[in-house]
This record gives structure tokens, sequence and C-alpha cells, in this order.
């Protein structure tokens, strides 16, 4: 049965780069193995084009293979004993606009210390704003394990920007949650 | 999910999907570009390793069946050769006996 929808790559890249890319660096935490990450996740949806049904599966695919390579790139560096989170702190090589505000990168900075379960639902659920069933699918996890990892996750970085966070927040005012 | 608080609206504002870096989509498809032509390459010298396959294995079972027919012709040649021998002899031996039973005719004796 022909399909009514053809994927276009070059149209995909453009898309999707910003997404695959970000997720890629919030998990690393290391711009240039992102954008390695990013390369390499392209190059094998070229592989699997036909394979690609609609642009939600694109999407979906892309988000599920990035998170994947960079859970592998973090595995290999952590064999090879590299410290990670240098380059999101010190915004080695990015331009003014790529730049978050200070809140924002000390954010991201706390949110690199988290286990890599909870990061990386985390990454999905406020960067793609995913549901956590859509988080179980992408991470092929159990619904129970991805809720979890959420609630622990951001329990702990609640607890760590009450702390470090201090000279961001207005005074006088918790960070909410339960 | 409940409602989003205060910390986690500003953790969804802290990740807002970064712009890639600039000309990272045109690495991403000259290195797509060179994957297909060295795709291309590997597929173009691996018809040709398969047609120098057979190109060989064509020469090679020609050598065979042209020393296969030789050997065959040579055997034929051979036996044609014999049977040549064969007939001469068989010729001379007839000559022989044609004039052994003249000279008995002539000579009356009987053997």
């Amino acid at each position: 049965m022909a399909r009514d929808w053809q994927p276009d790559f070059e149209r995909l890249v453009d898309e999707h780069q910003s997404m695959v890319f970000s997720l890629a660096w919030r998990m690393t935490g290391d711009r240039g193995l992102a954008e390695e990450i990013t390369q390499d996740v392209f190059l094998e949806l070229d592989g699997h084009m036909h394979r690609i049904e609609s642009p939600q599966h694109a999407l979906f695919w892309l988000r599920r293979v990035a998170m994947s390579r960079a859970a592998d790139a973090l595995r290999r560096r952590r064999v090879r004993g590299v410290d990670l989170w240098v380059e999101i702190e010190e915004n080695h090589g990015t331009s003014l606009e790529e730049r978050p505000s200070p809140l924002g990168a000390r954010l991201e900075q706390l949110i690199t210390t988290l286990p890599e379960p909870q990061r990386a639902a985390l990454v999905l659920r406020y960067q793609e704003d995913l549901t956590p069933e859509e988080i179980a699918d992408t991470l092929e996890s159990p619904l129970a394990t991805v809720k979890s990892n959420l609630q622990r996750g951001l329990k702990l970085l609640r607890a760590k920007a009450e702390s470090n966070l201090k000279d961001y927040l207005r005074p006088g005012r918790a960070l909410g949650g339960a | 999910m409940p409602e989003m608080d205060e910390f986690e609206n500003a953790l969804q504002q802290a990740f807002l999907r970064r712009p890639a870096p600039p000309g990272l989509r045109q690495r991403i498809l000259e290195q797509r570009n060179r994957r297909r032509s060295d795709q291309i390459r590997r597929r173009v010298v691996f018809w040709q390793r398969l047609a120098a396959c057979l190109v060989l294995a064509v020469v090679i079972g020609g050598l065979a069946t042209w020393r296969h027919v030789t050997q065959q012709r040579r055997g034929e040649t051979a036996r044609a050769e014999v049977l040549t021998a064969l007939r001469i002899t068989n010729h001379a031996l007839d000559q022989i006996h044609s004039r052994l039973t003249a000279r008995d005719r002539e000579t009356g004796e009987r053997p």
C-alpha cells in the first residue's frame, strides 16, 4: 500500500536538528559530543527512511534514538573516566543567542548532577513536554519507573535548587511543589 | 500530570530547545553525501570483483574444456592411427596369404 507521506531527509533535519541537539547536549553536557551524536542520529535516520511512516513517527524515532545514543555516549565516557558537565557551565563555543538566562544555565547545570534515568525523564518532560506515558514509550521503560524517576528527580532538583540558586530566586518565595 | 508550580515553570523555561549550531545541517548533509558516495564506491568495487571472478571462472572453465576437447581429439586420432595400422597390416597379411596360395598352386604341393 502506498503511503501518503514521503519523508524528506533535509526537511527532517531542518525541523528536528535543534531538538536532537538539545536532548544530546542536556544528556551529555558536552557540546562537541552533542554535535557528534546529532550527526550520528540523522545519519542513522537516513538509513531508516524507508521505515518512517509519518511525521509523528519521525519525531518519536529521533527522540528515542537521540536518548539512546546519548546514553551510549555517557556510558563510553564513564568507562574512559572523562569528567562531564564542564562545557555547559563554561558555555564554550556558544553564541550569545544560544546562551540561556543565568537561572536557566544554573538549572541546566544542576540537572546534570542528577542520576541519568532521572535526568532523561526530566529532560523529556520539560524540554519536549512529554507525558509520562510518552516518556515511557520513548525510553522503553515501565511507566511506574518513569513516574518514579520524574518524582525523585524533581524532588532532588528542587532540593539542590533551594540550596544553590538562592541568588536567582525572589526572596521570600519557596520553590513550590508538594 | 498535576498543574505545574513555579519551579516547574522555571524548569520548562530553562529547558527550551537550543538552536542547533550553525553549519550542523551542512555537516550532516555532507556526511550523508560522503557516506552515499562510499556506498556507491563499495557497490562498484563489489560488482567489479564479481565480474573479475566471473571472467576468471569463464577462463578457467574454457581452459579445462579446451584441454578436455584436445585430449579427446588426440585419443580419436590415436584410435584412427591404430585402425589404419591394423588395416595396413591386414592388407599386407592378405597379400602374403595370396602369394603363398599362388605359389602352392604353381608347385602343386599341398601343405
